[in-house]
């Protein structure tokens, strides 16, 4: 497999359950690299990993990683490392003990799965709390040997579903950090989320899923495309709003147009035009002062927030 | 460490699972549960041996009208309680779980994204739940053993090579039983309850009639390796010698081997071609 063969490629890929949809006829190629997840709860999300880490087997389609194909093809777990988003462990376990015993079933003997697991309780920064049982770790330090035992064997492709869930903001950092460096070391990883911001501050590359499709994939700057093809929401605080908005509606572009407190709220086919016009405003000062301009379009929350409405 | 490799054989991945899983298993409620339900048998030793004590032997003569000695005794407790009850008991409720509290529990997601065959995990449990049981009812029957033989002059030394063989029906019944339940909690919703209804309806109710549905039990197939011999003078039990069609021993073990492999590899393509989907 060459380095930039994709790590997972789905073809038409559907599964559902009963009556209910859980995915709906997806094609995509995951390029290597991290690459983020999003989507609300319900999306797909976990049906997509499911499928991904053959647990699930398509209902119609194919999926494929590291170029073969996952269901019952269980020496393709040495190459991949899968951290679930389910709080579950065996409770009397210490995190060394639980790590290595699921190393072993790597095959490794007793003494390389346990410097394996202390490796990877390491990278986790779990090691000091490795001897003690996991029943009594916090959230945060659950998350953390859940991912261990998901990069101890030093995966090729490592998938995050939810890691972040439950961390505090010093471990979400960390753990954010590590996610890069991870994915710098030359790891990919496949993390999902239905929080914006964390992706964001992961990854460029991102999968946006809603009721079980796709609906968009690419790098922040594609989707940013994307959206420009759709109506986009201008913020303008100012003097004299009225008179602004007067002068907005003389043009075709401007779709919509609201008041909220000392501020209008545009809604333009074309972005590009109106943030000209909107300049050349500000500079003649014709219509008073313009103290704030701000898209909820600027910031990749409002972004997903506006595909999955779509 | 990511280059192509190979997944570790069957067996070495039971094993596996065998030492990760035994643990868990032993110290479960299930295990604490069970394990009082086996102090049933020793609670009776007790008494019986307490009676036997304060009456000096005196009274064992009267049961069913015949001389009853502490073996005798032994092995009717083997048979009625250990065989008949207890074995089917930690059989059906070990069993239909093997995978059931993996799922359950979420664990299972971490032991199949692993590279081990799925059945790998079904056999490693199936071991863990017989050395587990096996744990359980060793203390048990050895309490009983040394509580009840010496009942009514009873020697234990020369009782005790048929301790041995009560202890190889014990975990041939255990190893049977646990293979039939695992099929039936791979294959079957609701596992427990058509369990319990083999081991206490089915079985007991063809067993008690002559002909060929007897063998499809598993207790039919045991009984042929009872060593006790039993009181046989009341009506109860002359009616049961009649209908009683015991088949040899060798045929017996080669029955319980052909039922253990069966199930279990019947049990073990189940897993390996089930979805487990987990609540979220």
């Amino acid at each position: 497999m060459n380095a930039s063969a994709p790590v997972v490629g789905a073809e038409h890929l559907s599964k559902w359950y009963g009556q209910v949809i859980g995915l709906n006829d997806v094609t995509l190629s995951v390029p290597p690299g991290i690459t983020g997840l999003l989507g609300p709860n319900g999306a797909g999300k976990s049906t997509f990993m499911k499928l991904i880490t053959g647990q699930l087997k398509p209902s119609k389609g194919s999926v494929t990683v590291l170029g073969e194909p996952i269901w019952g093809n269980p020496a393709l777990y040495f190459r991949i490392g899968f951290c679930p988003e389910q709080d579950a462990f065996y409770e009397r376990m210490t995190g060394l003990e639980w790590v290595t015993a699921l190393a072993r079933l790597n095959g490794l003997s007793e003494s390389d799965a346990a410097a394996t697991a202390r490796r990877g309780l390491e990278m986790v920064d779990l090691l000091d709390a490795a001897d003690k049982k996991i029943g009594a770790y916090s959230k945060g330090m659950r998350q953390r040997v859940k991912m261990a035992q998901a990069l101890a064997h030093e995966p090729q492709l490592l998938i995050l579903d939810e890691p972040l869930s439950g961390m505090d903001p010093i471990m979400r950092r960390k753990t954010i950090r590590m996610i890069k460096e991870w994915g710098r070391a030359g790891k990919s990883i496949i993390v999902s989320s239905h929080i914006l911001h964390e992706i964001e501050s992961m990854t460029a590359n991102i999968l946006l899923i809603n009721q079980g499709r796709i609906l968009a994939e690419g790098n922040v700057h594609q989707i940013r495309d994307l959206i420009d093809e759709h109506p986009h929401t201008v913020y303008i605080k100012a003097d004299q709003t009225r008179a602004l908005a007067r002068a907005f509606l003389a043009h075709d572009d401007v779709l919509s147009l609201r008041f909220e407190d000392q501020a209008v709220v545009v809604q333009t086919g074309r972005p590009d035009a109106f943030y000209a016009r909107l300049t050349d405003l500000a500079a003649s000062g014709e219509l008073g002062a313009i103290h704030e301009v701000t898209s909820p379009d600027d910031n990749l929350q409002a972004v997903f927030q506006y595909l999955v409405k779509t | 460490m990511s280059a192509r490799r190979t997944t570790p054989s069957l067996t070495r991945s039971a094993a596996r699972i065998l030492d990760l899983s035994l643990g868990q298993m032993l110290w479960s409620r299930r295990s604490v549960f069970l394990g009082l339900l086996l102090g049933f048998p020793v609670l009776l030793a007790i008494a019986l041996r307490t009676i036997d004590i304060l009456y000096r032997s005196g009274m064992w003569r009267q049961v069913n009208g015949v001389k009853m000695g502490g073996a005798a005794i032994f092995g009717m407790m083997i048979w009625l309680l250990y065989i008949r009850f207890i074995v089917p008991v930690l059989g059906v409720f070990y069993g239909t779980s093997l995978i059931a509290d993996e799922v359950d529990d979420k664990t299972i997601t971490y032991l199949f994204t692993r590279p081990i065959p799925r059945s790998a995990v079904l056999l490693g449990k199936y071991l863990a739940y017989l050395v587990c049981t096996i744990l359980l009812v060793l203390p048990s029957v050895m309490i009983v053993f040394f509580l009840i033989v010496p009942i009514a002059g009873g020697s234990i030394a020369a009782a005790f090579p048929s301790l041995l063989v009560d202890f190889g029906m014990l975990a041939a019944g255990l190893a049977a039983y646990g293979a039939v339940f695992a099929l039936v909690g791979t294959r079957i919703k609701r596992p427990l309850i058509v369990g319990l209804v083999f081991a206490f309806g089915w079985e007991p109710a063809v067993l008690l009639f002559p002909g060929y549905l007897k063998r499809l039990t598993v207790a039919y197939y045991l009984q042929a390796l009872v060593t006790h011999e039993m009181p046989q003078d009341s009506a109860v039990s002359l009616l049961m010698q009649v209908f009683r069609e015991v088949p040899s021993v060798s045929v017996s073990l080669a029955a319980l081997a052909v039922i253990i492999a069966g199930t279990l590899w019947s049990a073990s393509r189940a897993v390996e071609h089930k979805e487990y989907v987990l609540e979220q």
